[in-house]
């Protein structure tokens, strides 16, 4: 069933399935110096979930829509992506209707932008199947079937001949998880799937997504502003701040021991469900600064509680930590002379 | 917080400059837009060399537009060509052809800028009026406009004149007549979006009263979409004006216009081709220039994005 | 319709305790059997008529936090906005500071706004971007009659109390960042001098780490100005960190309703339950099926025999596909509206 894209040979066995390396995005029209993502490397082997958190401005959105060249203009992009060792961009991969979509798919928060909403379900589906894979119109039709049942669509024959604009917001994010798996691609990148979505049928999405993808062996790149989709989901989460990896580890190593002030305070701002309630919620003051800000030293160091004079000169490389697989750009991470203060539960805007 | 918000979700940057509209700087965002933009600078300085024209008209025709020049008619009773005493020549009446081209963009302007005025004018209310009020009163303005916009707008003039004579008045109202229905129509479909938008809902939980509303946060998103309609409909009036006074049904005899100087001059297009071309080339130019500058009025307004922009 | 049991006291009634009919001014709002239907036309002339909101009934007391929690479709937005008098109520009564609110017009109707205010959603959308902070708070200030030659001072003052510097004034809302913009928008409503917020998913479109620093602004100003609020949220963290009661609706009534402490740690209908389950909560180790509730919620215009939720629960039974369940006072002390929650001793309220 799943026939190799790209490559005839096959990928090599352990090599990472997508490789990004020092991936940036440059906007000439922002203030700063406009780079909105800063020098992101990162590696997802095959089937792994990787999470990718951050707050708006972050860059996390666009350094996804940079691994797919979907970048608008006049977004410049350089660094390398390489879809199992093979460069993407170059060559045989120059054209990106070749890979995207096939090798590399991507759901986004509203499905309505990626569906056309002037063609029912079922022509948008079988368009991919036969453009693709070249299948005929009946076996297209069939596998789109199957396919929706697959994603838990009660009736598909009905949802085929359905325009999306009458399906909920789960069943358009179904519909749209079944076209992206359609033609079982190596990675599949997740912007904020969920987020448009009520907290049942969110659960109800991550679930299928996890299914789904585990089924093929596909690797996910799930991008989220909430550590608690990304946690529950990932082996591996990297957190972002102002365009650049700020922290990246194993998800239960990052969650449980936080190496970046920004991490912690990220955790420590959501309110609990369960357990002991604070009377006041540990934050940060202050907000995100704008994508492509130029920020001297390290970019979190204005809101940081620990920050130090070096904080606001050296930007702070990103790190090996103690723990295997686990990097932290911050100067006090695994520094035992700094001492971490309880996180401040402040009302205070900018000042 | 120095640098521009950021607006574009996809972005999450700091791309999206503020609108022009919502920029303090209007007019020096407006100045450097028309530094890069050739066609449109020259297209509004025509405009504004026309109403430097118009407004001192007296002081820069070399002669009375209405006088008969016995030296402006050869021996044989014909126009004389330009040159000499007369720069652009003279008409078949003898009368000196720059000073009526110059009296004439007096009217076309005049005519233009008022009837164009009070078209929107009146557009604007009912547009205004209809959409926030809704309901039974929207249906009753709507209706009205659809009405009037199936009048047969020249047999409406035909018939006008015949009962009242020609007058320049009555080319002013029937061109004002014939247009506020295109800006009623655009500005209802504005404010129905427009009060729909969160700040619109804020005002009126807040308690400010339905007028204040309807100034404050309706009308100054409307100001774009006015300005650029209402230079294009400039153009429109211009136009219509001169078919008029084409007709014989426009601006009345001895006065000097555009399109009846076109008139009168089309039976010596042999004999005396200058009487057609000079104001045909104003006219052209004056029509030209006002869409120009509508259109990039369009682009530097973006009318319809200052209304439905999230 | 099922008769919720009226007039409904609220579980624990803050200033004292009183009974209904007690002199005005005990609760800051008291609704009562609210309901809010809408004609909605599908497809080609059929008429529906949608419950948005049906049979709903709370309180809120002085300086109290009243949070209201549900999915899309449950109403709750329906019922800031009838609270606010963008929707007019179909039927029911719903009391401010003692007086009724419903059918009021013209000038009794802008005394009654100054009294109840609204913090909206989007932060981009809800501040007119043509008109600076100090016109935007002072638009506030007129409604209440202060002279324009104060409007300076004030507004200064107020964006004090939401801790944004002076400075700002002179700003427009495309200069400002999504968190200081929600706090103009709360300096706006408090520029009235509301006696009670209603704050309408006010911090579901901001970052996170901003959203801690509007929740503590929000508790400061409660605890500084006795203000109080109906905080609207499908965010159930949120709710139980702000929150003294919370009422958890579905399909436009009150399924469960009580103290945040309670509904929280004891839910008793399964729908707060799948609720509760479904926070995406942070973990250390991936979680590999929890209970997870099916279904959609259904199409409000026809809405579901029985009880409502029966079709996607998991305790449902005969009972529940034919008669709708009445909101009662269950054992831990919230009032629930399922069969298969027991009844607190001693019944209804």
């Amino acid at each position: 069933m799943p026939d190799a894209p790209l490559q005839s040979t096959g990928p090599l066995e352990g090599g990472p399935v997508i490789a990004v390396d020092r991936l940036s995005v440059t906007f000439p029209t922002t203030g700063g110096d406009g780079r909105v993502v800063r020098d992101v490397s990162l590696a997802i082997g095959r089937g792994e979930r990787v999470g990718l958190v951050g707050e708006s401005g972050s860059g996390k959105s666009l350094t996804a829509r940079a691994i797919m060249r979907l970048v608008p203009r006049p977004g410049e992009v350089s660094g390398r992506v390489l879809l199992d060792g093979v460069e993407l961009g170059v060559g045989a991969t120059r054209d990106p209707t070749k890979w995207r979509g096939r090798s590399v798919a991507m759901i986004t928060q509203d499905p309505l932008s990626s569906l056309n909403p002037l063609v029912r379900i079922g022509p948008q589906m079988t368009e991919m199947l036969r453009f693709h894979r070249g299948a005929g119109r009946a076996a297209a039709r069939a596998r789109a079937t199957e396919l929706l049942t697959a994603v838990g669509i009660p009736d598909p024959a009905r949802t085929l001949n359905q325009f999306p604009a009458v399906l909920s917001g789960g069943m358009r994010q179904r519909v749209a998880l079944a076209i992206a798996i359609s033609c079982d691609p190596r990675l599949l990148i997740a912007d904020e799937p969920t987020t448009a979505l009520d907290v049942t049928i969110q659960a109800q999405v991550l679930s299928l997504l996890e299914r789904t993808t585990a089924e093929h062996g596909t690797a996910v790149l799930l991008i989220s502003h909430d550590l608690g989709v990304v946690s529950g989901f990932c082996e591996r989460v990297i957190v972002m701040y102002a365009g650049r990896i700020v922290e990246a580890g194993p998800t239960e190593q990052l969650v449980s021991a936080p190496a970046h002030p920004y991490t912690r305070a990220l955790l420590a701002s959501v309110p609990p469900i369960q357990g002991e309630l604070p009377e006041r919620l540990p934050s940060i003051p202050g907000s995100p600064p704008l994508g492509g800000a130029r920020i001297p030293g390290c970019a979190f160091a204005p809101r940081c509680p620990i920050a130090r004079d070096v904080c606001r000169e050296v930007e702070p490389e990103l790190r090996a930590q103690a723990r295997d697989g686990h990097e932290a750009a911050c100067h006090a991470a695994g520094d035992p002379t700094w001492e971490i203060p309880e996180l401040a539960s402040t009302a205070e805007a900018l000042p | 917080m120095s640098t521009a918000p950021m607006s574009s979700p996809l972005l999450e940057t700091a791309a999206a400059e503020p609108t022009a509209v919502t920029d303090p700087h209007f007019v020096r965002v407006a100045l450097r837009s028309l530094r890069r933009n050739k066609v449109a600078a020259l297209s509004v300085f025509v405009i504004l060399v026309l109403a430097i024209v118009a407004i001192f008209a007296p002081l820069l025709a070399p002669h009375d537009p209405l006088h008969t020049f016995p030296s402006g008619l050869s021996n044989q009773g014909a126009p004389m060509p330009p040159g000499g005493k007369f720069l652009l020549g003279t008409d078949e009446s003898g009368r000196d052809v720059l000073s009526r081209l110059i009296f004439g963009a007096r009217v076309s302007l005049l005519v233009g800028v008022i009837a164009t005025g009070l078209a929107s004018l009146i557009g604007v209310l009912v547009g205004t009026i209809a959409g926030y009020a809704g309901g039974i009163i929207e249906s009753i303005l709507m209706r009205i406009t659809d009405v009037v916009m199936s009048f047969p707008l020249l047999l409406f003039c035909i018939a006008l004149i015949a009962v009242t004579g020609p007058s320049t008045r009555n080319v002013v109202m029937v061109i004002a007549f014939g247009y506020w229905t295109y800006l009623a129509r655009i500005v209802r479909s504005l404010v129905l979006s427009l009060k729909e938008r969160e700040f619109v809902t804020a005002a009126k939980t807040l308690g400010v009263p339905d007028l204040t509303i309807l100034r404050r946060h309706i009308l100054p998103h409307l100001a774009p979409a006015i300005v650029v309609y209402t230079t294009l409909g400039i153009a429109s009036s211009i136009m219509i004006e001169a078919s008029l006074s084409y007709l014989g049904i426009g601006v009345p005899l001895p006065q000097a216009s555009w399109g009846q100087m076109i008139n009168s001059g089309q039976q010596y297009y042999q004999t005396a081709p200058w009487l057609l071309i000079a104001p045909g080339i104003c006219l052209i130019l004056t029509v030209l220039s006002f869409n120009l500058a509508g259109d990039w009025l369009t682009d530097l307004l973006d009318p319809s994005d200052e209304v439905t922009r999230r | 319709m099922s008769q919720v049991p009226t007039p409904q006291q609220a579980p624990t009634t803050p200033p004292g305790g009183a009974p209904a009919g007690a002199p005005a001014g005990v609760h800051a709002v008291e609704v009562t059997d609210l309901a809010v239907h809408f004609r909605v036309r599908r497809g080609l002339g059929s008429v529906h008529t949608v419950r948005a909101v049906d049979g709903v009934s709370f309180t809120v007391g002085r300086g109290e936090t009243l949070g209201i929690a549900g999915e899309s479709g449950s109403g709750k937005s329906t019922i800031a906005r009838a609270l606010v008098q963008i929707h007019r109520p179909t039927a029911g009564s719903m009391r401010v500071g003692g007086r009724e609110a419903v059918g009021l017009r013209g000038s009794a109707l802008r005394a009654y706004r100054r009294r109840m205010q609204m913090v909206y959603q989007d932060p981009y959308d809800s501040l007119d971007p043509r008109m600076n902070v100090l016109r935007t708070i002072g638009e506030g200030l007129s409604v209440r009659g202060v002279a324009r030659a104060e409007h300076r001072r004030q507004a200064a003052e107020l964006l004090e109390r939401v801790r944004l510097p002076e400075t700002l004034l002179t700003r427009y809302p495309g200069q400002l960042s999504g968190g200081q913009r929600q706090r103009v928008s709360i300096a706006r409503a408090l520029a009235v001098q509301p006696e009670v917020i209603v704050c309408d998913e006010a911090v579901a479109a901001l970052d996170v780490s901003i959203r801690a620093q509007i929740l503590n602004l929000l508790k400061d100003i409660q605890q500084d100005s006795g203000i109080s609020y109906l905080f609207i949220s499908h965010d159930l963290s949120t709710l139980r960190f702000l929150a003294d009661r919370v009422a958890i609706m579905y399909l436009g009534r009150i399924v469960e309703h009580g103290t945040a402490t309670t509904v929280f740690a004891e839910p008793q209908h399964p729908y707060t339950q799948a609720l509760i389950a479904a926070v995406p909560e942070v973990r250390t180790a991936r979680v590999g099926s929890r209970p997870m509730l099916a279904g959609e919620p259904p199409d409000p215009a026809s809405p579901p025999s029985g009880c409502a939720f029966h079709p996607r629960c998991p305790r449902a039974t005969d009972v529940c596909r034919t008669t709708a369940p009445a909101l009662r006072r269950k054992a831990s002390g919230s009032l629930a509206a399922c069969h298969h929650a027991a009844d607190a001793p001693g019944g209804t309220a």
